[in-house]
């Protein structure tokens, strides 16, 4: 925890020290929830049959999904980001050096992106309820939070195989691109995955954050039971089962081979 | 706990050779490899400066990096204070400083003091300790006139100072220096030889291996010197041997006081 802090105070620090940058992250968030608003004031004058199952209300809907979505970009970026800044900056060794092992490097310096999401996230939902009215305060919260936690889970394996491909072949990771370029297309985060020819609809069930979204929006914009969030939960438990032991077994792999090769500062 | 503070044992370190195109489309599976280290055999006593003297990519950074453990050996092994380097390697890392050679090794837009303290978070020292520490070692320093500064407006002698500071932060009994005052001018590099011998061997009893071009430097700093060329150490022993040998079978010509 300690030196989680320590990553998260570096990375705070270093942000707030491109002081125009920092302001314009945060003015971003305001500019995208607006957005996503008024486009849902253009679409909430026409009635969208495929809205029906999600209350109609396009505003909440999309807010769920790219809040989620936010979340897989964190993820499938943030590990393999910090391995690389830290080799393009040079500090990759002087971290490599300390009593810290490269794990716990790396999840710890993914630790600053993921806070900034979850804030972001935070103020769309915020926003969203307090000033744009969304229906949201009755969902059901805590299966929301067990599906956000389950995914993120399921994300940060993604996002750590992502990593160890970076570590050994520096840049390009192709499995962020497919992932993070698929489940924008078709893991329903602007439209539900139904309006997709069946076929694309049978790949979407593929992609975690489907079943993250789907869920998540079970919860939140209807309330739904805990034995319908299963049909969410099962599959993200078993994305978990596979991801998670995969993505370690890469990483160790990939720290290894570096360490023999003599490539790991290399970028 | 061994008198030695640093053993080598026929240590070989290879490398893959980078391929063209061409050539692992020919033969997708085979690798071709370098020997950067080929047998190379260390004893460094305790509270000692041993100087590993040689021309550029004779293996001397590479030794290190086994040393500290941020890469593994093809064949043999090195022990830092009798730990392993490969099956103990955190031990090993505990009783090692490493002074990298890259000023490029501390976060710009952070201060001396908020780089040194994000590295002693990293080294396991409690918020007490590392505050105290880290006031000790900029004193020992004589950095704490640029304690708040960003790391970024720091002069080259600041930087490796730095660098040291952060080596000393756990207080190591082995540091490992590698090149310290290659940016340094003529002054400023003699200051530091001053400060090693007398203050880290001589007050603090640390066993040094100190990384060099320097002729210079190893005279005036080093117990022993070992000369390292191709990957193998061709001659070790004291000043002015080291001397000799240098300038009759390594560069031949040079001058004890220049840069080998």
């Amino acid at each position: 925890m300690k030196k989680i802090l320590a990553f998260l105070k570096r990375d705070f620090l270093i942000e707030v020290s491109y002081r125009f940058s920092f302001v314009f992250q945060l003015a971003s968030v305001f500019l995208s929830v607006a957005s996503y608003y008024f486009l849902a004031r253009f679409i909430g004058r026409s009635f969208v049959p495929g809205l029906e199952p999600y209350g109609g209300d396009y505003f909440a809907f999309v807010l769920v999904g790219v809040a989620l979505h936010e979340y897989l970009a964190t993820s499938l970026d943030a590990f393999s980001r910090s391995i690389r800044e830290s080799q393009v900056a040079g500090t990759l060794e002087a971290l490599l050096s300390t009593q810290t092992s490269l794990p716990t490097i790396v999840f710890s310096s993914a630790a600053y992106p993921f806070l900034w999401t979850t804030f972001s996230v935070v103020l769309y939902f915020t926003l969203g309820i307090g000033v744009f009215g969304v229906p949201l305060a009755h969902g059901n919260w805590a299966g929301a939070t067990l599906i956000l936690m389950l995914a993120i889970v399921v994300f940060s394996g993604l996002g750590i195989l992502s990593a160890s491909f970076v570590m050994v072949f520096k840049r390009g990771s192709p499995l962020a691109w497919l992932l993070g370029g698929l489940s924008w297309l078709l893991g329903g985060v602007l439209y539900p995955v139904t309006v997709l020819p069946e076929w694309l609809q049978f790949v979407s069930l593929l992609l975690p954050i489907t079943y993250a979204i789907e869920g998540m929006r079970a919860a939140l914009l209807q309330a739904a039971p805990w034995s319908q969030l299963w049909q969410s939960l099962g599959p993200l438990l078993l994305f978990a089962l596979v991801v998670l032991p995969l993505s370690l077994a890469s990483f160790h792999y990939a720290t290894r081979r570096t360490r023999i090769t003599g490539t790991l500062a290399h970028y | 706990m061994s008198s030695k503070a640093i053993v080598v044992r026929d240590l070989i370190k290879r490398f893959p050779l980078r391929r063209q195109w061409a050539e692992m489309v020919r033969g997708p599976f085979r690798q071709e490899w370098t020997t950067v280290l080929d047998g190379v055999n260390l004893e460094i006593e305790q509270g000692k400066v041993f100087g590993l003297l040689g021309p550029n990519g004779a293996g001397k950074t590479t030794l290190l990096k086994i040393l500290s453990t941020l890469l593994l050996p093809s064949e043999g092994q090195a022990f830092v204070n009798g730990y392993d380097v490969v099956s103990s390697s955190h031990r090993a890392r505990q009783a090692v400083g490493y002074c990298l050679d890259s000023e490029r090794s501390f976060y710009y837009r952070l201060s001396g003091i908020e780089n040194l303290a994000f590295f002693a978070a990293l080294n396991n020292l409690d918020s007490r300790s590392a505050t105290s520490r880290i006031a000790e070692v900029l004193n020992i320093l004589d950095l704490n006139g640029a304690a708040d500064v960003p790391f970024m407006t720091y002069s080259k002698g600041m930087q490796q100072k730095l660098g040291l500071a952060r080596a000393l932060l756990t207080d190591p009994a082995v540091l490992l220096l590698d090149e310290p005052t290659k940016s340094l001018d003529p002054g400023a590099a003699a200051g530091w030889r001053r400060f090693l011998r007398e203050t880290l061997v001589g007050k603090m009893g640390k066993t040094i291996l100190l990384v060099t071009h320097s002729l210079e430097e190893a005279r005036e700093c080093c117990d022993q010197t070992a000369v390292i060329g191709q990957g193998r150490i061709s001659f070790q022993g004291r000043w002015p041997e080291v001397d000799e040998f240098v300038r009759s079978h390594v560069f031949p010509g040079c001058s004890s006081a220049g840069v080998a």
